[in-house]
């Protein structure tokens, strides 16, 4: 459940400055820090933000509406969740996967917008009332999506965990195109690691799904 | 019978659920009350941890519990695995040494980053080439002991006989430690629930998992159930449960919430298994026709502490391979602080082809003859170490025919012949050998009244394409389109069908497949004769045919699901089970493989692109040829990645420098060529009644070799070492 101890009125609309200011401060107070050479250091913080014995003050929240997929989402977030994980474990769409949680992998790319996004850097609070598309909201109805339908006739995944990340990509490029040349295929494709190596199918897919036309 | 399935191109039927995210991998599971674990991980890679001040962990918000040596639950001891949280000894530099667990997963992660420890530091072992004087022969493995020396009548040695050759070649090749780095993290979700665990944990095998589970559990197999359809990579490193999933388990019994543990990508780097690095030297001794008169083939890798190595380059590879009158190898192992070494695809295989079939390559270049001659003339027929007949054996086919659909004869006989702007390029090749065997499984197959059917096993799919392989060989068993056949795999409720692993699968599950095929037709057909509804009632068995999903009799014919219809049926099913015989102790069933490959190499630069790569196998009759390409061609850019890329990198104090998917090179899109990959068709009857043999691994064995093979090509420099890297190939450009 959400575990924010103070829930501020829902805003009209994040501020960015509103938005760092707390969350520096989340930061020092409960040092969520990445890196564990700053862990001395963000204990020492912690310590001092609360009488020994006591429960430490969490950082605080956000409410925050999120459209994913047409829907509407109003959910209360830790300042610190990233959309994939608040995608992931509070509206349970599962689809956007975490390979990495750090930029590199891809697997966690959405759209947001319109645009590709890897919701594993983008935090929730950054996603309020912005449209975000995941690989579950591709299909029309009951009929799958040209890029999807691609992929499967091009074997182009085999456990299919980079596969959500694969195909936002490849709709990204089909969509808004042009697709361009193999090579150009690769390039843009190179974001989206799969450590199965369905590369050169992938390629063949996007071509597919590129040539059959940009609309459903 | 209806039109052969077997052996066409089939979609993957989990295709559909894949590409729209419906596919539930271990993490993808969520509970009501679930609570997060998040690991903490030493920061030394050898040594006892001294203390732990958990308290700012512990206030911290959300916060259930912190887990350490000092207060976990108990973990029993499982055979060659790591019993997490059991003692204050760190083996290796990001050992999971605590676990805290909290309402949501932003605060466990906060919580665990106030976790201070202690440590009484020791010096760690972590560089293969250091500890080379403290390596031992390892332990047998499979009856086959660590040093094999087989001499001609009157050698003395291998030494002389390498001393009386026409002509030697012998060098040291160097193999990185890699990471499996499947793009699912190490991840589990776990309940307890009433005394019984349900587990979501992408594994190779859930009935290992189950047992393995029950006993660090200290609890009956029918304790535990484990769900995992989906698996989003494994690669070996996922063929026992990890710490996550033994962690997530003992903390939900402890906590009464399910538990779900996703181990950070850096984590599921440092805080798993890996494939050890090794040290190779291969010494080659041949006739001026370039027959083979010696091979000696010594590897060193590292391995846990009771010396077990699974990375056993020389034994895996030259015991096999060519036909030779004196061959020595020597396998040996020095236990390292690292991530446990354990099995990754092709184990042995992997690394021991690079050295071996780069030294093939060094002797061709020696004695000025054509590589793929070279290794026609030496080609083995029967197997060099148990002296038995393969099976089925086609690689001189493939050798003739990857160079002719190669254009190998367009390639330079001299290094740096053949320059394309800035480019130099080359053509390398090798050969892939991959040994067969199969478990024993047992399969559920099902006819239902609404005219589909059933079946259903607990093997597992790691992107291997089983799911669409139980259909498909129903399907064909069956007579029936493989749209009509649903399949169930992943789940420890269903029949045992053994993990999968070195190639096993289709082996294992196909042949009890095709008997549980036959034993519901058997069924449904005595119950036709039985049933006092049936229009068949009273009839002798033996009079009613079974074809393509019609059951016929004198006079009258119908489909089966009219048949259980008109019976009141809602369905007939049975089980089959298929096990290997004593085949094995009258023939070798390996499979085998050429590897082709172009590079560019940049003149100035030394930038080494693979332009095109080709494999051609002999792996029996394929189930699925969509799917296995795909098995394939995935091989072989590990294959190009194991050579140009990947490499775990760790400095003089253990720490794993490159624990991350920016810093360990796999490749990217644009650093993979087209891979064209061609089959050749001979059933293999001999090994199990469906006639395939494993492709999981073949497309990686080799492949390092042949890039190597065509960088010296292009250029006539020798790379020994892997990851091959720009500053050797600059050092022999000028
Ligand atoms: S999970 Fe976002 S890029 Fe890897
Ligand atoms: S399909 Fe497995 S990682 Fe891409």
């Amino acid at each position: 459940m959400s575990p924010e101890p103070e829930r501020p009125p829902r805003p009209a609309r994040v501020s960015r400055r509103g938005f760092i200011g707390r969350t520096t401060a989340a930061s020092l107070g409960a040092g969520a820090l990445p890196r564990p050479d700053q862990a001395t250091a963000a204990a020492a913080a912690a310590a001092a933000a609360g009488a020994p014995g006591q429960p430490l003050p969490g950082p605080p929240g956000t409410e925050v509406t999120l459209r994913v997929n047409g829907a509407e989402h109003r959910v209360g977030v830790d300042n610190r969740a990233t959309l994939l994980d608040t995608l992931r474990e509070r509206l349970r769409i599962t689809g956007p996967k975490k390979g990495c949680d750090r930029g590199q992998c891809g697997a966690c790319t959405v759209h947001i917008d319109g645009r590709t996004a890897l919701s594993c850097l983008t935090l929730a609070v950054a996603a309020h009332e912005r449209e975000v598309t995941t690989v579950e909201g591709l299909a029309d109805g009951d009929v799958p999506h040209p890029v999807q339908r691609a992929f499967i006739k091009a074997d182009a995944f085999q456990c299919g965990f980079c596969t959500p990340g694969q195909i936002m990509s490849a709709v990204a490029l089909v969509e808004h195109g042009p697709v361009g040349s193999d090579d150009a295929i690769r390039e843009f494709m190179s974001g989206n690691l799969c450590r199965c190596a369905a590369y050169p199918h992938i390629v063949r897919a996007v071509r597919q799904a590129g040539s059959t036309g940009r609309k459903r | 019978m209806a039109e052969p399935v077997v052996g066409r191109p089939h979609n993957r039927v989990d295709g559909p659920l894949k590409v729209s995210g419906r596919a539930a991998y271990g993490a993808d599971h969520s509970y009501p009350r679930l609570v997060h674990g998040y690991a903490v991980t030493s920061t030394i890679a050898h040594g006892v941890i001294r203390a732990m001040d958990t308290s700012t962990a512990e206030r911290s918000p959300g916060v259930i519990a912190v887990y350490t040596p000092f207060n976990a639950f108990t973990i029993h001891p499982v055979e060659g695995l790591r019993a997490p949280l059991q003692d204050t000894a760190v083996a290796h530099h990001g050992q999971i040494v605590a676990l805290v667990v909290a309402e949501s997963f932003e605060q466990a992660r906060a919580a665990a980053f106030t976790v201070e420890v202690d440590y009484d530091e020791r010096r760690p072992a972590v560089s293969l080439a250091e500890e080379e004087g403290n390596a031992r022969p390892i332990p047998p493995v499979m009856g086959i002991p660590p040093v094999v020396t087989r001499l001609a009548d009157g050698v003395p040695s291998i030494t002389a006989a390498l001393a009386d050759s026409h002509i030697t070649v012998s060098a040291a090749y160097t193999t990185a430690p890699q990471a499996h780095a499947a793009m699912e993290p190490y991840s589990a979700v776990v309940t307890w629930d009433d005394g019984r665990f349900t587990v979501h944990n992408g594994t190779q095998g859930v009935g290992l998992q189950v047992q393995t589970l029950a006993q660090a559990l200290g609890v009956t197999t029918d304790d535990i159930h484990a769900v995992n359809p989906f698996v989003g990579g494994s690669f070996g490193g996922k063929y026992r449960p990890n710490a996550e999933v033994q962690l997530a388990a003992a903390a939900a019994r402890a906590l009464r919430r399910p538990v779900k543990v996703v181990l950070t990508r850096e984590q599921s780097f440092t805080g798993t298994v890996i494939r050890s690095g090794t040290r190779q030297r291969v010494s080659l001794g041949a006739a001026a026709d370039g027959t083979l008169t010696a091979l000696s083939h010594r590897a060193l890798a590292g391995a846990v502490a009771d010396r077990e190595s699974a990375e056993l380059s020389a034994q895996r590879t030259s015991l096999a391979w060519y036909a030779v009158p004196n061959l020595e190898v020597r396998q040996t192992s020095v236990p390292l602080n690292t991530p446990d070494p354990t099995i990754m695809r092709a184990p042995g295989e992997a690394s021991g082809s690079f050295a071996l079939e780069s030294a093939m390559d060094e002797l061709a270049v020696a004695l000025r003859m054509d590589p793929v001659r070279l290794r026609i003339k030496n080609n083995a027929t029967v197997h060099p170490y148990s002296g038995l007949p393969f099976s089925g054996k086609h690689l001189v086919e493939c050798y003739r025919l990857g160079a002719e659909r190669f254009g190998w004869r367009r390639r330079g006989t001299r290094p740096r012949s053949r320059l394309d702007g800035e480019w130099y390029t080359g053509m390398g090749m090798a050969t892939s050998v991959y040994p067969g065997f199969r478990n024993p499984a047992t399969v559920k197959v099902g006819l239902r009244a609404d005219g589909t059917a059933l079946v259903s096993c607990d093997t597992a799919d790691l992107g291997t394409g089983m799911w669409t392989v139980l259909p498909v060989v129903a399907a064909h068993s069956l007579g029936l389109p493989v749209r009509r056949v649903e399949p169930r795999l992943g789940d420890s409720e269903l029949s045992p069908a053994g993990s999968v692993g070195g190639s096993c699968g289709v082996v294992t599950v196909g042949p009890a497949i095709m008997a549980a095929a036959h034993n519901a037709v058997a069924a449904l057909l005595s119950l036709a004769v039985g049933e006092p509804s049936s229009p068949f009632h009273g009839l002798d068995p033996a009079d009613l045919r079974y074809d393509s999903g019609r059951v016929s009799g004198p006079g009258r014919s119908m489909d089966f699901d009219d048949l259980l219809e008109a019976m009141g049926r809602s369905g007939v099913e049975a089980l089959g089970t298929a096990a290997p015989g004593d085949e094995s102790e009258r023939y070798v069933f390996d499979s085998f493989g050429a590897q082709f490959v172009e590079v560019r190499v940049n003149r100035w630069t030394g930038e080494i692109r693979v332009s095109r790569a080709l494999g051609v196998m002999d792996a029996g009759r394929i189930v699925n040829p969509k799917t296995a390409r795909s098995q394939i061609v995935g091989g072989m850019i590990w294959g190009i990645s194991a050579a140009l890329h990947e490499g775990l990198h760790l400095d003089a104090s253990g720490h794993l420098v490159n624990a991350d998917l920016a810093n360990y090179l796999i490749p990217v899109n644009a650093d993979v060529p087209e891979v064209d990959v061609h089959f050749l068709d001979h059933p293999d009857t001999r090994f199990n009644p469906l006639g395939s043999r494993g492709i999981g691994e073949l497309g990686i064995v080799g492949t390092a070799a042949a890039v190597a093979n065509a960088v010296h090509n292009a250029t006539g420099i020798r790379l020994r070492e892997l990851p091959m890297t720009l500053e050797h190939v600059l050092a022999g450009l000028d």
